[in-house]
């Protein structure tokens, strides 16, 4: 509320206003909408990785999906708090956060909980904890700019800064996530679709193990929806896990020369 | 055996490494009477440096800036609001500085270091005195509605001399930003003027066309170490950690100094030296200038 004299929130966005109340484009049935930034259904944002973002760091990645623009930096392995309990494995500690300016009205651009402990499940299923006792690894992200499916491209942009970490991992790990629109299943959505999306599904995947280290379900599915979908995630992880480990050669290569 | 001379021969013996590793300050002391630092510089030189305005797609202005490994986000998001009543004609900035735990080893979720808020607040001094944004300018209506910018700077990456790449990069954000269109609806609100209604819809206009702010007197800062008689130029994190006395001068475009801090330690400035480091700074401020008015160049060229 602009200004009312004696409030804490005395600013507010003037796009705030545009956005609400806006009919929802994405029509039930209709299957002849186009994406609005014009990709087919079954298609991907293209994707730019890098590894050493970050050289503070003992191993970062960025990753830049479309809009979604992030960095991970990892830390360690070392000594774990005071306070933890004697453990014979290492341990994560995952923490996500994002910027005030990450999102299309400005935010307090405090820690994102939720998406903490998702990104830690995504990964200890990877993470070959037995390699480091005792010690901690810590994986740090940090939203820059938030465009959409961003806990999947957080997740894979953090098996890549801990690979380039050095830190033993069964198998890099993909991550796609999918929406229903009404009957149409898009994959890799922009926040535009996700705001209107019926329900979704993510997989964090690990392609040459073919495994799966978490599936999160959304929204109602019937069984060969989820199917469908499942498979659709599936390729698109085999996928990213190819551009991934060529962005990993390519930096050992380079940092050879 | 008295330690320093024992340093000193083993430092025939050893290995560089291990030289390095043992004995940082004396690793250090025997580059500095070489007059060249470990990477290579010279004492009085900064270390490489860009600016990338318009990084972040979601603000009004924004602009990443590196100065050798040390990187720097900032972003401008402009909100609506009521001005006070002393001051019916002026907007406002708040500058904010965060350093999240990705940029360092030493920053953990939950516990801000100790170095935010002193950036944070001599960032927002050295703006607001240097009078570089002249703030009658984010006004809307008067007395009912004005600009409200919210400056933020995010570190990403911490390798020393992190209040020069802030001030720099919160620098390119302001000349990179544009105020958008906007109009005042009936319930008195501003709104952004959609590019497709913007034509048709007469309603009042309060700013009608994209602008960006006339910047005065831009403040430029250089960052020196004093250690013993030798002053050294943008410090990486590895030379702050080793000596310990930092002098730090902010000065505008024109030359006139800003601001000048110099927090406590073991070596007390003397008058020469700080006039030695207002000399490198407007050295510095020189060099600042021509890279920022290059990015600016280079960014209008690619909207062409």
């Amino acid at each position: 509320m602009a200004g009312r004299p004696g409030t804490n929130q005395t600013s507010y966005s003037p796009s705030l206003k545009t956005q609400k109340g806006r009919p929802p484009i994405f029509k039930d049935g209709d299957t002849d909408w186009v994406r609005p930034d014009g990709r087919g259904f079954h298609q991907c944002r293209p994707a730019f990785i890098r590894t050493g973002a970050v050289n503070a760091a003992s191993g970062s990645a960025y990753a830049e999906f479309g809009n979604t623009k992030v960095i991970v930096s990892v830390f360690g392995p070392r000594e774990s708090k005071k306070a933890m309990m004697y453990s014979d494995i290492g341990r994560l500690n995952c923490n996500v956060s994002y910027t005030t300016f990450a999102t299309p009205v400005r935010s307090q651009g405090s820690d994102h909980k939720e998406f903490s402990s998702m990104l830690h499940k995504a990964l200890e299923g990877a993470v070959i904890l037995e390699t480091f006792p005792k010690t901690t690894v810590d994986v740090f992200a940090l939203v820059l700019e938030s465009g959409g499916s961003d806990l999947p491209v957080v997740i894979s942009c953090a098996s890549l800064a801990l690979a380039d970490a050095g830190i033993l991992m069964y198998d890099l790990v993909a991550s796609v996530s999918l929406s229903c629109l009404g009957k149409n299943l898009v994959i890799d959505p922009i926040l535009e679709e996700e705001s209107y999306q019926d329900g979704s599904l993510m997989v964090t995947f690990m392609p040459s193990r073919y495994e799966v280290t978490q599936l999160t379900v959304t929204g109602e599915w019937s069984t060969p929806k989820i199917n469908e979908g499942m498979q659709l995630c599936l390729d698109a992880c085999s996928k990213l896990a190819k551009i991934m480990r060529s962005c990993l050669k390519e930096a050992t290569t380079t940092s050879q020369e | 055996m008295g330690l320093p001379d024992a340093s000193g021969d083993l430092s025939l013996e050893m290995e560089v490494d291990a030289f390095r590793r043992l004995f940082p300050l004396r690793f250090y002391e025997r580059h500095l009477a070489e007059s060249i630092r470990p990477d290579g510089r010279p004492l009085g030189s900064a270390r490489e440096t860009s600016i990338a305005p318009g990084a972040v797609a979601s603000a009004d202005g924004s602009a990443l800036a590196k100065i050798g490994s040390t990187t720097m986000l900032a972003a401008i998001k402009m909100e609506v609001m009521t001005p006070t009543i002393e001051l019916p004609d002026e907007g406002c900035i708040a500058v904010d500085f965060h350093m999240p735990p990705i940029c360092s080893p030493i920053v953990r979720p939950g516990r801000p270091s100790e170095a935010v808020p002193v950036v944070s607040t001599t960032l927002s001094d050295s703006i607001s005195s240097s009078g570089m944004i002249n703030l009658k300018e984010l006004s809307l209506v008067s007395g009912k509605a004005a600009w409200m910018a919210y400056l933020d700077i995010y570190c990403l990456d911490a390798d020393g001399a992190p209040f020069d790449a802030a001030l720099l990069s919160a620098v390119a954000a302001c000349s990179h930003l544009q105020i958008p269109a906007v109009s005042l609806n009936d319930d008195g609100k501003i709104v952004v003027v959609s590019e497709e209604d913007g034509g048709k819809l007469d309603k009042e206009h309060v700013n009608r066309e994209k602008r960006k702010l006339t910047l005065r007197s831009i403040p430029f800062s250089l960052t020196c170490i004093l250690h013993k008689n030798y002053i050294l130029a943008d410090p990486t994190a590895q030379e702050e950690s080793i000596m310990e006395t930092v002098v730090t001068v902010v000065l505008d475009s024109s030359s006139h100094l800003i601001s000048l801090y110099k927090p406590g330690r073991a070596v007390l400035a003397s008058t020469s030296a700080v006039q030695d480091c207002i000399a490198l700074t407007r050295q510095r401020v020189r060099e600042l200038l021509k890279i920022l008015d290059e990015a600016n160049s280079s960014m209008e060229v690619d909207k062409v």
